[in-house]
C-alpha cells in the first residue's frame, strides 16, 4: 500500500491516534509529576513509616516492566470486584512507573543543594516547610528539568502499551498493528506511526532544552 | 564532597526538640495507623472475592509450577542478555560514528540515535512480528525479540558511552598520541577503557530496561516468563496470583540489577 493510499484511507485514524497518545502522555505525565512529588516528600519527611513506604513505592515501581503492570491491573483486579476501563488501565500504568522516577530525579535534584544552604535557611529561622517550599523545591525543579523532560519522553514511549488492550480510539502503536493485521500496510504504516513519535520527542526535548538553558542554576 | 553523615535528606532536620519530636511521633502513629489500615482493605478485598483460596495459591508449592516458571525466567535472561550485547555492540558502532569527525558519519549516527530514542519498544516488535516476514524473512521468536529490544536501546547505550568518552581527561589522549599511537589504538587501548569504567553503572541499568522491554515476548509467542506465565494461568485458572507472582519475580531481578549498579558506582568512585 502506497502512503497515498494509506493516508486516505487511515489519515483520519492516524490524527487520533496521535491524540490518543499526546492526551494519555500529558495525563500520565501530570499525574506520576505530582506522585512523583508527594512520594518525594514522603522520602524526605522525619516520619520513619512513610519514608519506608515511599521507598518501598519507589522500588517496586521503577523496577516492575509495564507489560506486568498492566496485565495485572487489565485482567487480576477484576478478581478483586475492581473494573476499570482499558483507558484508565492504561493511564494508571504509565502514571504510577513514571512517578517512581520523577522521585528519583527530584531526589538527585535535592541532594544537588548542599547542607549549607539548609543549614543557613535554618539558621535564619525557617520552619521545615517553609526549607521545602523555598529553598528545596524550587532548586530541585530547576536542576531536574533535563531529567524530568526525558521522563516526558518515556511516559510518551510507555503509552504505548495502550496497543495491549482494545481501545477506541486507538492510540500510535495500537493503531498501526491493527492496520497491518487487517491490510497490508508495510514499512510506510509504521515510518508514520514512528515520525509522529520522533517528532514529538525531539519537540518535547527542545522545550526541555530551552527551560533548562533558562533556568539552570551554574555553580 | 558530601560525607553520608550530611547527607541533603538528613540536614533537613536538626534533632528535634521535645516539641517536635512529639509532633513526629504523633504523625509517626498517625501513618502507621493508615498504613495498617490500606494493608487491612487490601487483603480484606482479596478474602472477600475469595482470591485468597488455596485452590490460586496452592500451585506455588508443587515444583513442576517453578520449574516451568524457571524455564520462562531463562527465556527471559538468555534474551536480555542476548538483548544487551546487540544493544552494547550497535550503540558502540553509533557512538564512533558520532564522534568519528565525519560529518555524514555523524549526522546518519545521530539521526538514527534520536530516531530510537523516540520510538517505542513496542513498534519496533511489532515491525518484526508483522512486517519483517512479509518480505520473507523467517527470524525465530528468539530474534523478533531480541532485535527490536536491541534497537530501541541502542541509541541510548551510544549516548551513555559518548558521554563515557567526553568525561575522559583530554590530557590522556595527548598523552597517547605524543607516544606516536596510532589514533585507532589511542582510542581502543587509552581512551575507551577509561570511559567504559565511568559508564558501567549507567549500562547496568540500561539492563534494566532491556529486561523489562523482553516482557513484550509474548506478542511474538517467545516464552519467557511472561508467556509462560500466561500458559500457567490458561492451564491452572489462577490468574490473579500467577500475575501477582510473576511480578515480584520481575521486580526482584531488577531490583537487584540495580544494586548492582549502585555497587558499581561505589566501586568506580562515582
Amino acid at each position: 500500500m502506497g502512503i497515498k493510499e494509506l493516508l486516505s484511507q487511515y489519515g483520519d485514524q492516524y490524527i487520533s491516534a496521535l491524540f490518543t497518545t499526546w492526551k494519555l502522555t500529558f495525563f500520565a505525565f501530570a499525574i506520576a509529576f505530582v506522585i512523583g512529588v508527594i512520594v518525594t516528600v514522603m522520602r524526605i519527611s522525619p516520619v520513619k513509616p512513610l519514608r519506608i513506604f515511599a521507598e518501598f513505592y519507589v522500588q517496586i515501581f521503577r523496577n516492575i516492566p509495564g507489560a506486568s503492570l498492566l496485565m495485572v491491573l487489565v485482567y487480576a483486579l477484576p478478581y478483586l470486584d475492581v473494573l476499570l476501563s482499558y483507558f484508565t488501565c492504561v493511564l494508571i500504568a504509565a502514571s504510577l512507573i513514571p512517578a517512581a522516577f520523577c522521585s528519583e530525579y527530584l531526589m538527585a535534584g535535592i541532594n544537588t543543594i548542599g547542607t549549607g544552604q539548609i543549614e543557613a535557611a535554618r539558621s535564619l529561622g525557617l520552619t521545615f516547610m517553609q526549607i521545602i517550599r523555598r529553598v528545596v523545591i524550587p532548586q530541585a525543579l530547576r536542576s531536574s528539568v533535563l531529567p524530568l523532560t526525558n521522563l516526558l519522553v518515556a511516559t510518551m514511549l510507555t503509552t504505548a502499551l495502550a496497543s495491549q488492550v482494545p481501545m477506541n480510539p486507538r492510540d500510535l502503536t495500537g493503531l498501526v498493528a491493527h492496520i497491518n493485521t487487517h491490510a497490508v500496510g508495510g514499512v510506510t504504516a509504521f515510518l508514520i506511526s514512528a515520525l509522529m513519535y520522533c517528532a514529538t520527542a525531539v519537540v518535547i526535548g527542545q522545550i526541555g532544552n530551552r527551560i533548562d538553558r533558562k533556568v539552570r542554576i551554574l555553580r | 564532597m558530601r560525607d553520608k553523615r550530611t547527607s541533603v535528606k538528613d540536614a533537613l532536620f536538626e534533632p528535634p526538640g521535645p516539641k517536635t519530636q512529639k509532633i513526629i511521633w504523633a504523625v509517626t502513629a498517625l501513618s502507621l495507623a493508615a498504613l495498617a489500615a490500606l494493608i487491612v482493605v487490601v487483603v480484606r478485598r482479596f478474602y472477600e472475592t475469595g482470591q485468597l483460596d488455596s485452590k490460586y495459591w496452592s500451585i506455588f508449592t508443587k515444583w513442576t509450577t517453578w520449574k516451568f516458571l524457571g524455564k520462562g525466567l531463562l527465556g527471559t535472561l538468555e534474551a536480555a542478555v542476548v538483548a544487551g550485547i546487540v544493544t552494547f555492540a550497535v550503540g558502540f558502532i553509533l557512538m564512533v560514528l558520532r564522534i568519528s569527525g565525519s560529518i555524514i558519519a555523524s549526522a546518519v549516527s545521530t539521526a538514527l540515535i534520536e530516531f530510537t530514542r523516540g520510538v517505542p519498544t513496542l513498534l519496533f516488535i511489532y515491525f518484526f512480528f508483522l512486517v519483517v516476514p512479509k518480505f520473507g524473512v523467517k527470524l525465530p521468536a528468539f530474534w523478533k525479540i531480541c532485535l527490536p529490544v536491541s534497537i530501541s536501546a541502542c541509541g541510548v547505550v551510544a549516548e551513555v558511552l559518548r558521554s563515557g568518552v567526553n568525561a575522559v581527561p583530554k590530557g590522556q589522549k595527548e598523552a597517547a598520541q605524543s607516544l606516536g599511537m596510532m589514533p585507532h589504538s589511542v582510542f581502543l587501548k587509552v581512551v575507551f577503557p577509561q570511559a567504559f569504567r565511568f559508564v558501567v553503572p549507567a549500562l547496568i541499568s540500561e539492563l534494566v530496561i532491556v529486561v523489562k522491554d523482553t516482557t513484550f515476548a509474548y506478542v511474538v509467542n517467545f516464552p519467557d516468563l511472561m508467556q509462560n506465565a500466561k500458559v500457567l494461568i490458561s492451564n491452572y485458572d489462577a490468574l490473579l496470583s500467577v500475575y501477582l507472582v510473576v511480578a515480584v519475580i520481575y521486580i526482584v531481578i531488577n531490583w537487584l540489577l540495580n544494586r548492582a549498579s549502585v555497587a558499581a558506582a561505589h566501586r568506580t568512585g562515582k
